[in-house]
């Protein structure tokens, strides 16, 4: 995307101020997106962005800055000002940059077969009104559909000043369903989406009315929900979103930016046992197409695994390059960025807890009284205390281990370190849902998944009395 | 992070990008026009234990244009303000608006559809010119004078996991083919800091911000202590027993609040079925005579505007007169719509996205009540000193409301016991009836918009704990 010699010249002029560590991110991109209301497409966008950040560390800072451009005389200029931020503040060695830089192997391989560009925009608008029209005829209580599809295409350069340098192209699809439904003045909601890291084949008018389909079945259902239940309670929580536990109850905790801060509960915690013995949690970008997963990470780092938690024993955080350099640990690729206008920090990927033994049902059947959460609004966590909530979209009393009447939204609030220890039941059901996450400001692509899995109680925040 | 001597004021520039974009639309392509520019110069310090984590800085420019034809609106943006990157962006906006819906209220706003005639804005008030007398280092010290004082504010405090300084100038200038042509440039500084106190192995964590249109307006002692008490007061909470208790919302909770509200009140939600405030103006909402206004000229408002997103003159909107609901706010084409005047709320997050509609400063008007006045009238209530969760717990079409909270109990008219990990519950029409005192301390929040609300006191809540 640029020159090698452009690279090793901005780079060079980023070190002479006597940084520890340079860089470059070079981004550029396409994106689309439509958005279908009133049964008709309002919305259809498409921009262009192309920059580049710079990065270098000097001392224990970190220094960042980003052009608009990616015109050799501006990221010099750019360099040269951000290369003069530290140089009052020390004198470090200046990096030998007579080498070749050298690109790292990834192992991440996926085959993109339709990409945005070659699909026309009839052909996406069509997804819409398929969308629309498969929710509306699902039931007559059907009285609004929100359909967002929106896709980018991009191309990303790193190269940094240890001679590394990473190439990728991206590509993804996202696509979400909203389903409001009605009864006398009653409304409820039915949330789905299906995204994709690659091209349309993934996001086919069939596959697109399969959610649609999901969608309209969750805010119809919803139409009969009782009070959520008040009190402490056994949850059952349902596969794929259901992860969405694991990731504000532990997930973000493990970033390891929040370990050097001192703002982690599990701070101390390696090797430790962390959860019961069933939980065995991953961290994996590698995973072909899913929505979480890249080639490089933010920094040019291949993507791999990493085991969190095996058998309920703390195995590793999550790190970016200088989260594990200053802990001294192993690198993983969890260096990610929203885009060249923002820093890396540590963040998950596609992250899950791996599959059990059990069947769903006989989760269900083992609880007297309590709760089974299907679909989820997301949630919030509180790292340094370890306090986390999430929101069921769409939930189910159980009685006797049965599943009973809906129940309306509810907030579900537990301490991460408690929750872990009171999964007692894994099923085999394992499946992953796609979402974004946002941290200091960043909005990037998450994936959570779980197989269906029980806790013993937390507290549901209903209004319906215990 | 250029020295502040150095600041360039890109206004005109702005109006010159507008002008050089619209000539290159093709005549007789289209029958209307509007060309959105924005630049925004960007600072971000981040102090960790006495030294910078990271310094960030950026200036960028972009330009969004939507183009009419036939009655159907096409959208696209770019952040390269090269020739052809433009002329590609007239050409995507063009094909974008081949596969929207035609509408025949789809044309640019003329002064036939402001409710509001007359500019009350002083754009000088928008950019205060002492904003660049401070210089970066002064920022830096700023932020490392905040983390200073939030530690030594009180023993219990053991760390700060995040100390923010960030500023920064944005610029807007639109163009349309109706003859509208104006601009604006504002400044803006906020602090943050998060403060974590931890005492017989409980922790705890309390936030607190500043924000002005000028940093040296920042008092950074009663920030420091702010979060500090917020932390330290609600160390060793406990869970209580589920109960519906009296709720007195702090400002900054209840202003959290106010961002659901107004999502019900925009006339897009309304018209597409999806507000329970539908054929609601005239009704009485709340119990008592609650005033709430969304207003765009708010002097000291950091949403105030000469302008809306599409170039509309902004006012100040009574939404709630009396506990009786007055209006919805509205942009251009959905006054249309509703055979009324757009309210000036046509609002952009950035020249990436269309405009849409939106708040300005809104806010609930004060009442006579002191915070404490309003403690010391509840027998057995709940003080809510934090939320979490509320975006995954509230749904604004459904109304439910569901999230975490912590803060204090009173007992007798005083402060008494911490709280945490319990739950509080409604819906918005029974919330909205339940107020019962409103404070005489009015805050505002920067959370999506500029929300205002002094403490509240909501009668009869779900609480959801043991």
């Amino acid at each position: 995307m640029i020159e090698k010699d452009t690279a090793l010249k901005v780079l060079g002029t980023l070190n002479s101020g006597g940084a520890s560590f340079s860089e470059i991110y070079i981004q550029k991109s396409i994106s689309n997106s439509l958005k279908l209301e009133d049964s008709r497409v309002e919305n259809s966008n498409s921009g262009y962005d192309m920059g580049c950040g710079l990065r270098v560390w000097i001392g224990d800072s970190t220094y960042y800055a980003y052009v608009d451009s990616i015109e050799e005389k501006k990221l010099i200029e750019a360099a040269k000002i951000l290369s003069a931020a530290g140089k009052s503040s020390t004198t470090g060695k200046i990096f030998d940059l007579n080498r070749d830089l050298r690109q790292a192997p990834s192992a991440y391989k996926a085959n993109i077969l339709k990409k945005p560009s070659i699909t026309g925009a009839i052909e996406k608008k069509d997804i819409l009104m398929a969308v629309d029209r498969v929710c509306r005829e699902y039931d007559k209580h059907i009285i609004q559909v929100t359909v967002s599809l929106s896709d980018i295409e991009e191309k990303v350069y790193t190269a940094n000043s240890y001679g590394e340098e990473s190439f990728q192209e991206v590509v993804k699809v996202f696509l979400s369903v909203n389903a409001v439904a009605r009864k006398d003045s009653d409304m409820r909601t039915g949330y789905k989406s299906l995204a994709k890291t690659g091209g349309y084949e993934a996001v086919s008018i069939s596959k697109a009315c399969g959610i649609a389909e999901e969608a309209s079945r969750i805010a119809v259902a919803m139409l009969d929900a009782v009070d959520a239940p008040m009190g402490s309670l056994p949850v059952v929580i349902g596969p794929a979103f259901g992860g969405v536990i694991f990731h504000e109850a532990c997930g973000h905790g493990l970033e390891a930016d929040s370990v050097i801060k001192d703002a982690s509960v599990f701070k101390g915690e390696e090797g430790k046992k962390i959860a019961s013995d069933i939980v065995t949690a991953i961290d994996d970008p590698s995973m072909p197409n899913h929505w979480g997963s890249f080639k490089f990470d933010g920094e040019g780092y291949p993507s791999s695994p990493v085991t969190l938690i095996k058998e309920g024993v703390l195995e590793s955080f999550i790190y970016d390059m200088r989260a594990s350099k200053k802990l001294e640990k192993e690198r993983t690729s969890n260096g990610r960025r929203q885009s060249f206008r923002h820093i890396p920090i540590p963040r998950m990927t596609n992250t899950y807890i791996a599959r059990g033994n059990e069947k769903p049902e006989d989760l269900i059947k083992s609880v007297k009284k309590g709760i089974f959460a299907k679909e989820f609004a997301g949630g919030q966590v509180d790292p340094a205390t370890g306090d986390f909530v999430f929101g069921i979209s769409e939930g189910y009393i159980i009685e006797s281990g049965k599943l009973g009447k809906p129940i309306k939204g509810a907030t579900l609030i537990g301490n991460g370190p408690d929750i872990l220890k009171k999964i007692e039941a894994i099923a085999d059901d394992l499946d992953f849902a796609p979402g974004f996450c946002g941290k200091q400001g960043q909005s990037i692509a998450n994936e959570v998944g779980q197989p269906t899995i029980k806790v013993s109680e937390i507290t549901v925040g209903g209004t319906g009395g215990k | 992070m250029a020295e502040n001597s150095k600041i360039e004021i890109k206004i005109e520039e702005l109006e010159r990008i507008c002008g050089e974009t619209a000539a290159k639309i093709p005549p007789g392509s289209t029958d209307q026009w509007e060309i959105f520019a924005a630049r925004s110069l960007e600072n971000e310090i981040d102090v960790f234990n006495g030294g910078i984590e990271t310094l960030s800085f950026s200036d960028s420019t972009g330009i969004g244009i939507r183009v009419f034809k036939d009655g159907s609106i096409g959208y696209a943006y770019t952040a390269v303000l090269e020739e052809d990157a433009i002329r590609d962006t007239v050409k995507k906006a063009l094909d974008n608006s081949k596969i929207t819906k035609k509408d025949k209220l789809n044309y640019l706003p003329t002064k036939k559809d402001h409710k509001y005639n007359k500019n009350q804005v002083d754009k000088k008030l928008l950019f205060d010119r002492g904003y660049l007398e401070v210089s970066i280092t002064e920022k830096i010290e700023m932020a490392k004078e905040l983390e200073t004082l939030t530690k030594k504010a009180d023993r219990r405090v053991s760390g700060v996991t995040n100390v923010m300084y960030s500023d920064g100038i944005s610029e807007v200038a639109i163009l349309n083919s109706n003859g509208f042509s104006d601009s604006y440039n504002t400044t803006m500084a906020l602090v943050y800091v998060n403060a974590i106190s931890r005492k017989d192995g409980d922790a705890s964590t309390g936030d607190y911000f500043g924000i002005a249109r000028n940093p040296s307006d920042i008092g950074l002692a009663e920030i420091a202590a702010k979060a500090a008490e917020r932390s330290v007061s609600v160390l060793g909470g406990k869970k209580i027993n589920s109960q519906s208790l009296d709720i007195v919302l702090d400002p900054m909770v209840a202003a959290q609040f106010m961002a659901v509200i107004a999502s019900t009140l925009n006339a897009d939600s309304v018209q597409k079925g999806k507000s329970l405030f539908k054929n609601s103006t005239g009704k009485k909402i709340f119990d008592i005579e609650a005033d709430i206004f969304d207003d765009g000229t708010l002097p000291g408002g950091l949403a105030s505007r000469p302008f809306d997103g599409e170039g509309v003159i902004k006012g100040k909107t009574a939404v709630f007169e009396k506990g009786i609901l007055k209006t919805y706010l509205y942009d251009a084409y959905t006054a249309r719509k509703d055979k009324t005047l757009s309210t000036g709320n046509a609002t952009r997050a950035s020249y990436r996205s269309t405009p849409s509609v939106g708040t300005s400063n809104f806010y609930i008007r004060p009442g006579s009540h002191t915070p404490e006045d309003i403690i010391r009238s509840v027998s057995k209530g709940f003080y809510v000193m934090d939320i979490i969760g509320l975006g995954s717990g509230t749904n604004p079409i459904s109304g439910q409301m569901s999230v975490g909270a912590k803060g204090l109990l009173i007992e007798k008219g005083k402060l008494s016991s911490p709280v945490k990990e319990v739950t509080i519950a409604t819906d918005i029409l029974s919330f909205l009836k339940s107020f019962k005192m409103i404070g005489s301390d009015l805050k505002f929040v920067p959370a999506g918009g500029y929300l205002g609300s002094p403490t509240v006191l909501v009668e009869n809540i779900s609480i959801s704990g043991k």
